[in-house]
């Protein structure tokens, strides 16, 4: 019989049995949806301790802003799985996130922005 | 504060040089990360004589650059294989446009990618790297071989070279500026 699930082999050099999707109820999509690979989380001052450890380690990131991709490779965690998790920290208030990355309707002062920050490189 | 992400989509075919520009402009040593995809998420087909394959690692390169202490600029690969359409989708969603780069010793190879951008209307530009050595097309004819409208800039690079990558990026956003309603 196939799987369709994540078994979590990535982590069993780290001697984790749990598969990932336990630690995030079964949820497949973030309910958040504006959740971009890029969106900025930042932790806010709210004692973890409480938390499993899994998501402690995404706590221990945000110390600064950082984008849920880089929370993902850091931490080699599948991309979805990442979003999802970091969506229940933002739900339970352990973190927040920045404004997602640009919309449809493009903010023309956002791109002046990067022109200039670019041109500065 | 509010802190703001943009996000710039390197494309091209395979072996193109997409992480080789994000690696030259980037701030942090290129990262990878990966989603995973369960069977039901892949074409039927592909599995066919894969027995047992119940799973595959998409992997996306990425990079950053910070412009200001509150906007930064993520750079994404697209994944090496160019059917995950949908990872496509995610990347380019909200994007500022794309970068697709091109090797003038396989010009069909970044087709799919001038598909991809034309066709949703995400702005982009082409940019030839020259990495590959001496060009033995013209303009004209790298133009007319990816079908590439007129209003596309086409310009050339050298992705291992930090300036020419930076002005394929400054010339992307620069295209996408042109192409924004002034009202807005």
């Amino acid at each position: 019989m196939a799987y369709d699930v994540w078994d979590g082999d990535d982590e069993a050099q780290a001697g984790r049995l749990v598969p990932l999707y336990i630690l995030v109820n079964g949820r497949t999509s973030p309910r958040n949806t504006n959740l971009d690979l890029a969106t900025q989380v930042i932790a806010l001052p709210v004692d973890p301790s409480r938390l499993e450890l899994e998501y402690r380690e995404i706590i221990d990131r945000c110390a600064r802003w950082i984008s849920i991709a880089e929370i993902g490779a850091y931490l080699h965690r599948p991309l979805t799985i990442t979003k999802v998790m970091v969506d229940v920290l933002l739900e339970q208030g352990y973190v927040r996130v920045g404004a997602p990355a640009q919309q449809k309707i493009a903010d023309r002062r956002i791109l002046e922005t990067v022109l200039a920050g670019l041109e500065r490189l | 504060m509010d802190r703001k992400s943009v996000k710039v989509v390197v494309a091209g075919g395979f072996g193109t040089g997409k992480t080789t520009l994000v690696g030259a402009v980037s701030e942090i040593p290129p990262l990878t990360t990966e989603e995973v995809l369960t069977q039901a998420s892949v074409g039927v087909d592909d599995v066919t004589g894969v027995e047992g394959k119940t799973r595959t690692t998409v992997a996306l390169d990425f990079g950053r650059i910070t412009i200001t202490s509150d906007v930064v600029l993520y750079l994404f690969g697209t994944p090496g294989q160019d059917r995950f359409w949908f990872i496509w989708d995610e990347l380019a969603q909200g994007a500022v446009g794309a970068v697709v780069l091109i090797d003038t010793r396989r010009l069909d190879t970044s087709f799919p990618a001038v598909d991809y951008f034309e066709r949703r209307g995400i702005p982009f530009v082409a940019a030839v790297n020259r990495f590959f050595g001496e060009c033995l097309y013209t303009e004209a004819e790298i133009r007319a071989a990816l079908k590439l409208d007129d209003e596309v800039p086409l310009l050339w690079c050298d992705a291992r070279d930090r300036e020419s990558s930076k002005k394929a990026l400054i010339g992307l956003v620069r295209h996408a500026l042109a192409r924004m309603p002034v009202s807005n």
